[in-house]
């Protein structure tokens, strides 16, 4: 029975995490990286047996008296794993805040549309207007006579687009 | 993070368990502390760099100190494994199969120089080259740390602390990739970032299903149990499927298609020596796990006579892998390839063209695993192209962002003339080009021999798809040679583009001024109008040239003295394939 309802348990996380990670919201898809990982945390909970008892040593020195103890060393990699998941996604989120920051936006498609944007853009002026904004140490040739006037326009739509968005 | 997390895997996850105690207690084996000490020298670094984060020189210097400590380290360590072998180090004293035990062979360790080399002049590069805001804080722990995570993974000797390193080195290397974080950093190092998590979770299900299968997290004791798979009353079909979730695990990594999508969008944003970094030993990490996993681990497992798997003959798992390989390798080659042809700026092309170089690495090890007999030439011949593939394209990597601290752009349409105003440069990038090419007496020259004599052998064995092989190989050089003659003829050849304009001494076009490049340590300058009577020359910085320089000339200093990289590959090819002597010297006794 513990089997079952845990084999069932699994499929249901990995569905949702699944799911969610196929999501056009950025937060959604970090909500379904996490899940998906604590599925696998659950996983490997199940992969050290799920009969027998705890592996309990009495006391110092004396030998184990249980014949059949759980393994407890899936538990102490579920830990480790739970540990570097923390990190991981304390870092996607404050990714996905920066993503919000930077494009004013977090819906999939909108990000990706930009980045068709980008590709098709013949005059490359965004990506000069963008390589000033970003690391803001470095310049270049002028692409064109009005390079300057398309530049300042260039950065103040995008610092509207991410004050307002 | 980063630490405890390395941290908690060193001490948590070893504790003993009676239920899979059912082998013999291993005579204690000696613990050289050498093994330890590559990992220990970049962890080090990056604490002291984070404890001296108040001064940038102070960190400069520990950062630039610490990656020759590193090399330093790796070099004792080299010595030591070429002298006595194998050498092994349990933590905390857990004897293995129980505790973590790290493991130096001549694999390890063939693959531990080449990074140590490309560390120390990435670090120094990145001194020269990322702005000192930039390096004020982060950057330099940062980047150390994932030196410890691509240290951990290739001296563990345990399954699950191999799923610690990586995640270590990812954990660093998102935030390097997302480092600028402007639009298409942060963009890139989500697709980077949500791909690997997910990649790590996968890898969990696989070590949790390997570990219930074969009662095992060590590498060596997997390997023996597999070997006597009936003995010890393991099933070799699920650990074949289970091992085949393991390897796509490994591919991401190196990005080998299909799941190359992360490469070019994480290479164009990360800073220059951060992109040499992962194109040059990053992506390694995951053919080292390949070789490691596959070819030592489950190639000694045989599988049921009649297994019922569409397109699958033979008896061993590597049987099962040479086409699986092949394909992957053969789809790099062209879609690296081919897509390197049609980019536009030199930082996307070479992200392309590293794909199709994982693909050169991982051809000759579809072959060796189809064709038994060539398996060491196999394995020895992927060594040396992973090493001349990691010289080469961090090279060449270091040259664009010289030209991007230059002029600001990398660009083919601004670029042109760069090899008449800075020759070094330009022939420091030729050379790069050159030896992925193939041409002798650069190192390159015999990493494309080894690869073509691998199918050729295995041709005279009668090998299935060999000469196929032999037209991927050819029809990939092909392609290199097309993608770098764009990238020499648009970027290096011919009149100075609008960018080179004011390279090196504002003598031709300096007075008609309609704008000017400047690089001068990090300030932003806005476009001068026209006319204006400031118009400064630019040129890039000696320091930058100068290590380039030095990468070029290793180049071909490892083509004219290839012997003795050609016997340390042997060597580590034939560590590679000992499982025997692999398992002796982790878990002593008999293998």
């Amino acid at each position: 029975m513990t089997q079952f309802v845990l084999a069932v348990v699994l499929g249901t996380l990995f569905a949702l995490g699944t799911f969610l990670v196929l999501r056009r919201d950025v937060v959604r898809v970090v909500w379904g990286v996490v899940i998906v990982t604590q599925a696998a945390n659950v996983y490997l909970v199940t992969m050290g047996g799920l009969s027998g008892v705890a592996p309990i040593v009495p006391g110092h020195g004396e030998a184990v008296t249980a014949t059949a103890v759980t393994d407890p060393l899936v538990q102490a990699l579920v830990l480790t794993a739970i540990v570097i998941s923390l990190g991981t996604t304390a870092f996607a989120l404050v990714l996905t805040y920066r993503i919000y920051e930077e494009h004013g936006t977090i819906d999939l498609f909108e990000l990706g549309r930009r980045d068709e944007g980008d590709g098709g853009n013949e005059g490359g002026t965004e990506d000069f207007a963008r390589s000033v904004a970003d690391g803001g140490e470095r310049c270049t040739a002028d692409d064109s006579e009005n390079e300057t006037r398309t530049t300042s326009e260039n950065e103040s739509g995008r610092s509207e687009a991410s004050v307002g968005g | 993070m980063v630490e405890f997390a390395a941290w908690s895997a060193t001490f948590v996850h070893t504790v003993p368990l009676a239920t899979t105690a059912n082998s013999p207690p291993s005579p204690p084996i000696p613990s050289p502390l050498v093994a330890i000490l590559p990992l220990l020298a970049p962890l080090a670094t990056a604490v002291g760099a984070l404890l001296v984060r108040r001064s940038d020189r102070a960190q400069r210097a520990v950062s630039v100190l610490g990656a020759i400590a590193y090399l330093g380290a790796v070099a004792a360590l080299y010595a030591a494994v070429a002298e006595q072998g194998t050498l092994t180090y349990q933590l905390s004293d857990w004897q293995a199969p129980f505790g973590i035990t790290v493991v130096a062979d001549s694999l390890s360790v063939f693959t531990l120089a080449f990074a140590a080399a490309l560390s120390l002049a990435a670090v120094v590069f990145s001194v020269l080259y990322v702005d000192s805001y930039g390096q004020r804080v982060s950057y330099h722990p940062l980047y150390h740390f994932m030196m410890v995570g691509v240290t951990g993974s290739f001296l563990t000797g345990d399954v699950f602390n191999l799923f610690v390193w990586f995640e270590v080195m990812l954990l660093s290397s998102y935030v390097l990739v997302a480092f600028y974080s402007g639009p298409e950093h942060t963009r890139a190092a989500l697709g980077y970032a949500v791909l690997n998590l997910l990649g790590g979770a996968v890898m969990l299900v696989a070590i949790g299903g390997l570990y219930a299968t074969t009662g095992t997290l060590n590498i060596a004791d997997m390997a023996r149990r597999l070997a006597n798979a009936s003995e010890y009353g393991i099933d070799p079909v699920p650990v074949l499927g289970l091992s085949a979730v393991l390897f796509s695990v490994f591919a991401l990594k190196a990005g080998l298609v299909p799941f190359q999508f992360w490469v070019p969008a994480a290479y164009r944003a990360a800073p220059a020596p951060v992109a040499a970094m992962l194109a040059g030993v990053v992506k390694k990490v995951g053919i080292y796990a390949i070789v490691r996993l596959n070819f030592t681990v489950f190639a000694t497992a045989t599988l049921p006579a009649g297994l019922s798997l569409p397109g699958f003959v033979g008896e061993s798992f590597l049987s099962f892998y040479g086409p699986i390989l092949f394909v992957m390798a053969a789809a790099s080659i062209l879609v690296g390839g081919i897509g390197a042809i049609s980019r536009e700026d030199l930082d996307s092309m070479l992200a392309y063209s590293s794909i199709g170089q994982i693909g050169f690495v991982t051809l000759p090890l579809a072959v060796g695993a189809t064709v038994p007999a060539i398996r060491p030439l196999a394995i020895a011949a992927s060594l040396v192209y992973a090493l001349n593939h990691g010289v080469a394209k961090a090279l060449l990597y270091l040259v664009s962002g010289t030209i991007e601290d230059t002029v600001g752009t990398v660009r083919f349409r601004d670029l042109g003339g760069i090899a008449v105003r800075d020759p070094v440069l330009g022939g420091s990038f030729l050379l790069g080009a050159l030896a992925l090419i193939g041409i002798p007496p650069l190192s390159g020259f015999f990493a494309k021999l080894l690869v073509f004599d691998t199918s050729g052998s295995a041709l005279a064995l009668d090998g299935r798809g060999a000469a196929l092989a032999i037209a991927i190989g050819l029809t990939g050089s092909i392609l290199t040679i097309v993608y770098f003659s764009r990238a020499w003829t648009r970027g290096f050849w011919g009149p100075p583009g609008r960018a080179i304009e004011f390279w090196g001494g504002a003598d031709d076009g300096a007075v008609s001024g309609d704008g000017r490049a400047t690089t001068d340590g990090g300030t932003a300058t806005d476009p001068v109008p026209e006319g204006a009577a400031e118009v400064e020359s630019t040129s890039p910085s000696v320091g930058l040239v100068g290590i380039v320089a030095v990468l070029a000339l290793s180049l071909v200093v490892l083509g004219l003295g290839f012997d003795p990289v050609a016997d340390a590959a042997m060597a580590a090819a034939e560590a590679a394939l000992d499982r025997e002597g692999y398992v002796r010297a982790v878990l002593g006794g008999t293998g």
